[in-house]
């Protein structure tokens, strides 16, 4: 179709003109809730501001948020340690577990409700989870310790003993993240044929070196995915740390989003909080990069 | 492997689901079960298991004691008004990069893509700062705008139209079809389900959503969404005296989200497949 008919030229103006008006709403939120953000943050982070004072009559003080944050700032030092704590353990249990499941109810009746109740917690919103959890947790009323006493377990203070309050945030999290990684493993291991488990059985191979030699590496891609989506949202996570680990101190427990959130939007230091942001971002990135290095394949066109 | 080996794994795998389905489901249980109970069993020690007889009133008395009418009525407007435009600004991009050439589609399908990288709050300061210049701070526009585009969305659609064949769009476009019918008769018809994907995946999101309302809506208590509301209220009665009524209350959040993913289960359950842990 190489012939320069008038008529197809303008379809192809056409066509580059309707290209370009179908995604004005998306190019124009862009640049007011992207590039202006990202670029804003960015230069803020060499201001103090409070947000109550005209922006114009901040003073410009260089590096010193970030240099405050990394030499004075014990509280940044510990949310920061305290996310990748929470970050690693959290997805390492969340997918080792949810692989446990979808191996076990590969073949078992009744499937679909079993994948059902593991599910359940994804569609409910995380402040009720966190809610519920935090009196599940109460010492003296809650149905924990009450179940704990029943085996003979010493009881604990769960939410508020600085030892244990993220740790138990993290059981919640995996409780409560299980779901969506079960069902990829589920769609994966479907996809697995038959025959290549076959095949191993008649050369002798065992349930666990099957499992080793056939089906860890054939799921690469889909651990993959889940790491880095499950790192991602790991990072960020607030809303059950918010809600649950109030009583608790908050070296023990703040992660880097409550940071933001309370130097931010409490103490109301904009230009800390974004120098804040910035190097979260940056950390963010090299741990992306680092697993991505350590597959060795793509990111989202890799998966494809 | 013998009979008696299989026999033995078979029944260590129930134990091990029925014990793992005990601990899924027991959180549940005890929501229900604590909202139904009165003031005196709720705080009783050891705790309760059974309300001794269910106090169905605590559902009525919540909306007299709370304003759980104002958040529900808030929640639902900003949910719907979301999904309802990423929908749209999904569908626009989507085909503009699934099927219209143009310079610069694929450097801007790969900037897209690139946004979702960036974690949340890199952007609560700024965007912040903008709702206040806009003089929003006290509107539901503060909710819903920053919101209305979503690179998963423009990526979930776009991946979906790219399936549709072209000779379709060919055949529509010798008939004299413009682009707007094409997209509006054709794209949009075939692209149903995966609309439904991210429609139930953008509210379920929306009506779940927490950190950013808690931002906006802590001074401006006339916009406030029910997952704030609910979790400030837990806080503030800290006499025990109107606990139970939380319970009641977090149960009528979570009612509106199981119907709707039980209505729309397979749509929901093919984007968590696309997007990983569940997050958008």
């Amino acid at each position: 179709m190489k012939n320069k008919n008038p008529n197809i030229l303008t379809m192809k103006r056409k066509e580059t003109f309707a290209g370009y008006f179908f995604i004005s709403p998306a190019l124009l939120f862009y640049s007011i809730f992207f590039i202006f953000p990202v670029t804003f943050s960015f230069l803020i982070s060499f201001k103090r501001w409070n947000m109550l004072r005209p922006l114009s009559s901040s003073p410009w003080i260089g590096f010193r948020n970030y240099i405050y944050l990394f030499t004075r700032d014990d509280l940044f030092k510990a949310s920061l340690i305290n996310s990748v704590i929470y970050a690693f353990v959290t997805v390492f249990l969340t997918l080792s577990i949810a692989l446990l499941i979808a191996v076990v109810l590969l073949n078992i009746k009744y499937a679909v409700v079993w994948r059902f109740i593991f599910f359940a917690p994804i569609v409910t919103p995380q402040v009720a989870l966190g809610i519920v959890w935090g009196y599940l947790y109460d010492p003296n009323r809650g149905l924990l310790n009450s179940i704990l006493s029943f085996f003979g377990i010493p009881t604990h203070h769960w939410l508020t003993d600085p030892s244990l309050a993220l740790f138990s945030v993290m059981i919640t999290a995996v409780w409560a993240g299980i779901g969506g990684p079960l069902l990829i493993f589920t769609a994966s291991l479907k996809g697995i044929p038959d025959l290549y488990y076959d095949a191993a059985k008649i050369d002798g191979a065992n349930a666990i070196k099957r499992f080793w030699y056939i089906t860890l590496p054939l799921l690469r891609p889909t651990l993959l995915f889940t790491i880095i989506t499950g790192l991602l949202g790991a990072w960020q996570v607030f809303d059950l740390i918010y809600i649950m680990t109030r009583n608790a101190p908050a070296e023990s427990v703040w992660v880097v989003s409550l940071y933001m959130y309370q130097i931010a939007f409490q103490s109301l230091r904009m230009g800390r909080a974004s120098a804040a942001a910035f190097i979260l971002f940056l950390i963010v990135l090299v741990i992306t990069l680092i697993v991505l290095r350590i597959f060795k394949k793509g990111g989202i066109e890799g998966y494809e | 492997m013998n009979k008696n080996g299989k026999r033995i794994i078979t029944i260590v795998k129930y134990i091990f689901l029925f014990t793992a389905g005990f601990l899924m489901i027991l959180p549940f249980y005890w929501l229900v079960a604590a909202s139904l109970m009165t003031p005196q069993e709720f705080i009783s020690m050891p705790p309760k298991w059974i309300p001794h007889s269910p106090q169905w009133h605590n559902y009525v008395d919540v909306f007299k004691r709370i304003p759980m009418w104002k958040y529900y009525m808030n929640s639902l407007i900003v949910s719907t008004s979301v999904t309802l435009l990423v929908l749209i600004t999904s569908a626009l991009a989507g085909y503009s990069f699934a099927k219209l050439r143009f310079a610069g589609n694929r450097i801007l399908f790969r900037f897209v893509l690139a946004t979702m990288m960036f974690p949340a709050f890199l952007f609560l300061i700024p965007v912040f700062y903008l709702m206040k210049q806009f003089g929003w701070l006290h509107s539901r526009l503060s909710l819903i705008t920053p919101f209305i585009v979503s690179g998963y969305g423009i990526f979930l659609l776009r991946q979906f139209i790219v399936t549709i064949p072209n000779e379709l769009l060919d055949v529509a476009k010798i008939d004299g079809a413009s682009q707007s019918n094409i997209f509006s008769m054709i794209i949009l018809p075939l692209a149903k389900p995966a609309l439904a994907t991210l429609g139930i995946l953008t509210f379920i999101g929306q009506w779940n959503s927490f950190m950013w309302p808690l931002i906006i809506t802590s001074s401006a208590p006339e916009i406030m969404t029910i997952p704030v509301g609910l979790s400030r209220l837990s806080l503030a009665f800290s006499t025990l005296e109107n606990q139970n009524l939380i319970l009641a209350g977090l149960v009528l959040q979570v009612i509106p989200v199981v119907v709707l993913f039980l209505y729309l289960q397979r749509y929901y359950i093919k984007g968590i497949v696309l997007s990983g842990f569940g997050g958008i």
